[in-house]
């Protein structure tokens, strides 16, 4: 065993970057003066709250929930408000919804929901849009204009003839390796409101979308996908800056198509694999992305967490708070026109949490 | 003198050799700065005993970490120059050699760096600085000479390097497996244990869920892991005030308080663990994981001295980090932390197994000056 | 040679040509293409049961099941048993950490590790892991 250097050892320890308390200050501190643009908002996704009986839930999935608000409640100064990623429930039940929007409750500040698969399958979103409003909107924050999809429909077919029940199409569609699934897609009709929307925004109006699936092609089998990926994106390219941050796959993964940035957030419950990991498939996980560090699946919470996003100069800073595990940073790089994990993106800085799977 | 004389005896007894691993455990890792020698750990020995170096001339490392009581001082927190109370339960210097950071929130690397800070807080040694520490040590001849001899430094060169080198090469020496465990698990010997210790044992391994933290490994054991982890104890002093309480803990470390001050007479501040050294946001509350080697020589447990047996040990984790299952989990609360749903007769088992894990050598000193096994 | 002796020759000879009586030749694990057909489906009717199984047929309370961190049956490394695993303080095989998952995120209770529920449920992880090369040991 070496002996750590001293200055070293308090330099590891100490709060750079990476620490979680005081995300304007450190804005600060990287970029000059803020300016009145720079805010950070925080960033929660895919509880997966099950319901078993009575008012008995999944404990595991509950307590990630818990900790990420109890965390995020800690962010001083605090964040201008919150998103919550899509998944609130696990089976779409309205027991589900209800108890996530209970603990949800608890955030300091005004929260934006975006729907997820999970939420909408059982009933076709109606209980979640009588609580929350509608799946799809858009509104503008200190010059960033933010734009909410609900990016997890599929066909016609498979949503209303396929299955005898709506639990058994929930069921279907909560198996993530399911061979009869269907493809998520945002639609023709929501492709029309979103482009309406765009015309409204001056071309140097920075964006930030919000969706669930990834408005990328990058594993079919387990739908980390969206089928009309490349019309958003048409619809997206005439923007300077574009940054889409999504739900759903459970893991790290960051990506740059021309002028979009693409960011993923981590669950509150559970991780996913990679889907390089499975050998029986071809799949494209986007180059840049520097895998989540290798969890302990001892401790519940490893490999899971939340994030908070730091907007500057209409870019976006992913700062991921992972429990357990060594807390990642993926900020814009404006050198080299796209996001950077700032510790380990280069090849020669990995270290084997992050290699050897 | 003599009774300093027989301990370090009775340590190189059990180790066998300055440098020869005990029935369990890994070689002690000795930095390439710091090697052993025998007139450099008598000299660790005797400034480890030295009650001279305090403010009231009453306050040695083994006030509270006293060799009868396991290097512990079976207090729930420890008391130090003019009997004040610190925040914190003292941790025993039983196999801390094997530690990759030291103090309860891993603030100091290693031993060496350990050994600086009790001496100058000021409910501890109670010295107002490091300069009044040496003065002391420069003011004995006999000291004068051992520092010459072990490290050719003349008087005023002595400073807190070979002070503190001399302190850790001590405390290498202050380790012991060769346990009932040990001999049962590594050597083979069937009857070591007894029926409800084996079964004890397997609690441990599979529904206790203990070994992924206090770890067992196939040729050897540290019952620790060098991470840190909130397992709710604790919880309730801060429960609901855990922002204002972090965001003041980093207004007075920022504005240049002492870190070791603070968490040592700040209760409140105590509580915020290793966020204190990283200021990471998902490690407030977490503390370092204890060995569990001679644990039955160490009561009361925690951090906070807050539980008296293992049997309430057993009980806490059992509740899933609660007192009482009733009361309510903290929402920081480690992911390995969960009710296990135990009988009382593996609660019983696993504590009869706890009590396999005390060396004989450890027991042996606990044994003399009517210090206590439990 | 006499001629009964010669008699008893011919007779062994006929009954062997009429394969009545078997001679250790290169016959010792007879089978066909049939019986190789017959066993890949009684194999693979396995792979199904512990699909089945993998997918949330394991009837534990809390629901839990093991694709929600293995869609595919990713990530359990099954080819890299027997290995040291921390979670169990030894080299385990397979089988055991499959019962640690069962215990832990699953919270039930282990099943026996010849317990057909097992077998297949090692079918199936296996199957999904085919032709991933062997690595016992790696972490």
């Amino acid at each position: 065993m070496s002996k750590i250097d001293r200055r070293e050892f308090l330099k590891r320890s100490g709060a750079l970057l990476a620490a979680g308390s005081l995300p304007l200050t450190l804005v600060d501190v990287a970029f000059g003066k803020a300016s009145t643009d720079d805010f950070t908002f925080a960033y929660i996704s895919d509880s997966h709250l099950t319901h078993l009986k009575g008012k008995q839930f999944v404990r595991n999935w509950d307590r990630g929930l818990i900790r990420a608000v109890a965390e995020a409640n800690l962010m001083d100064p605090r964040p201008d408000f919150f998103f919550y990623g899509g998944d609130i429930a696990q089976l779409g039940k309205p027991e589900e919804i209800d108890h996530g929007l209970e603990i949800l409750g608890a955030l300091r500040g005004n929260v934006h929901y975006v729907m997820g698969e999970h939420d909408y399958y059982l009933d076709l979103g109606e209980h979640w849009r009588k609580r929350l409003g509608p799946d799809h909107y858009s509104f503008d924050h200190k010059g960033v204009h933010f734009v909410v999809l609900n990016s997890i429909k599929t066909f016609d077919d498979w949503t209303y003839n396929k299955w005898p029940s709506a639990a058994e199409r929930m069921h279907q569609m909560a198996r993530l390796d399911n061979p009869q699934g269907s493809p998520f897609m945002v639609g023709d009709k929501q492709r029309a409101w979103l482009k309406d929307d765009l015309d409204k925004v001056s071309k140097d109006t920075p964006l930030v979308v919000m969706s669930h699936s990834p408005l990328q092609k990058i594993y079919k089998g387990w739908n980390f996908w969206t089928d009309d990926a490349e019309q958003i994106q048409a619809l997206l390219k005439p923007f300077r800056k574009v940054n889409v941050l999504y739900g759903h796959v459970h893991q790290i993964q960051t990506n740059q198509i021309g002028n979009i940035s693409f960011n993923a957030a981590m669950a509150t419950s559970w991780p996913w694999p990679y889907p390089a990991t499975y050998k029986q498939q071809a799949s494209y996980m986007p180059k840049l992305t520097v895998n989540m560090n290798r969890a302990d699946p001892f401790f519940e919470r490893d490999a899971t967490g939340w994030q908070f996003i730091n907007m500057h100069t209409g870019r976006v800073d992913v700062n991921y708070r992972l429990p357990g595990n060594q807390n990642r940073v993926v900020a814009w790089d404006d050198k080299a026109g796209h996001p950077d994990d700032t510790q380990f993106q280069d090849a020669a800085d990995r270290i084997p949490p992050q290699t050897h799977y | 003198m003599i009774k300093n004389l027989s301990l370090a005896i009775a340590l190189t007894g059990a180790t066998m050799s300055l440098h020869a691993a005990p029935l369990g455990l890994p070689p002690v890792p000795i930095p390439a700065d710091n090697p052993q020698t025998p007139e450099k750990i008598a000299l660790g020995n005797k400034l480890f005993h030295e009650k001279r170096i305090s403010a009231d001339g009453k306050v040695s490392c083994s006030t509270c970490h006293e060799e009868s009581m396991g290097f512990t001082d079976h207090k729930r927190v420890s008391e130090g120059f003019n009997k004040q109370h610190g925040t914190r339960n003292a941790p025993t210097v039983i196999n801390s050699a094997y530690m990759q950071t030291l103090f309860l929130d891993g603030r100091e690397p290693d031993l060496e760096g350990q050994s600086t800070q009790p001496p100058v807080n000021p409910v501890e040694g109670g010295l107002p600085d490091h300069e009044a520490e040496l003065k002391i040590i420069r003011a004995d001849p006999d000291y004068v000479k051992a520092f010459k001899a072990v490290f050719g430094v003349d008087r005023e060169h002595i400073t807190m390097k070979e002070v503190s080198k001399a302190i850790a090469s001590f405390e290498r020496t202050v380790v012991a497996g060769d346990s009932p465990f040990d001999r049962y698990y590594y050597g083979g010997e069937k009857d070591a244990m007894n029926a409800a210790q084996v079964r004890g044992l397997k609690v441990f391994l599979e529904q206790g869920r203990c070994v992924s933290c206090h770890r067992i490994e196939q040729t050897q054991a540290l019952f620790m892991d060098n991470r840190f982890h909130n397992i709710g104890i604790g919880f309730k002093r801060i429960r609901g005030k855990e922002a204002e309480t972090a965001a003041a803990f980093l207004k007075s470390k920022h504005g240049g308080a002492d870190v070791d001050h603070t968490v040592l007479t700040n209760e409140n501040m105590s509580e915020v663990g290793r966020f204190a050294v990283t200021e990471n946001l998902t490690q407030v509350g977490a503390f370092k994981t204890s060995t569990l080697r001679n644990v039955e020589l160490t009561q009361p447990y925690m951090h906070d001295g807050s539980l008296k047996t293992l049997k309430d040990v057993v009980d806490f984790y059992n509740n899933g980090g609660r007192l009482k299952d009733t009361d309510p989990v903290s929402p920081f609360l480690s992911g390995g932390i969960r009710p296990l749903d135990l009988s009382d007769e593996q609660k019983q088992d696993l504590v009869a197994f706890l009590k396999a894990l005390t060396s004989p050598s450890m027991a042996k000193l606990a044994s003399k000056k009517g210090g206590n096994t439990p | 040679m006499k001629k009964r002796q010669i008699q008893r020759m011919i007779t062994a000879m006929t009954l062997v040509t009429a394969g009545i009586v078997a001679v250790p030749l290169a016959q010792a694990d007879n089978f066909t293409q049939a019986d190789l057909d017959r066993w890949q489906q009684e194999y693979q009717a396995v792979v199904s049961e512990g699909e089945q199984l993998f997918h949330g047929g394991l009837g534990n309370k809390n629901t839990v099941s093991c694709d929600q961190c293995h869609p595919n049956a990713a990530n359990t490394h099954a080819e890299t048993y027997p290995k040291f695993q921390q979670q169990l303080g030894k080299v385990a095989v397979l089988g055991e950490m499959i019962n640690w998952c069962i215990r832990n995120p699953l919270e039930s209770k282990p099943l026996a590790l010849d317990d057909p529920k097992m077998i297949a449920l090692q079918a199936y992880i296996l199957q999904e892991r085919r032709g991933v090369a062997l690595a016992p040991g790696k972490h």
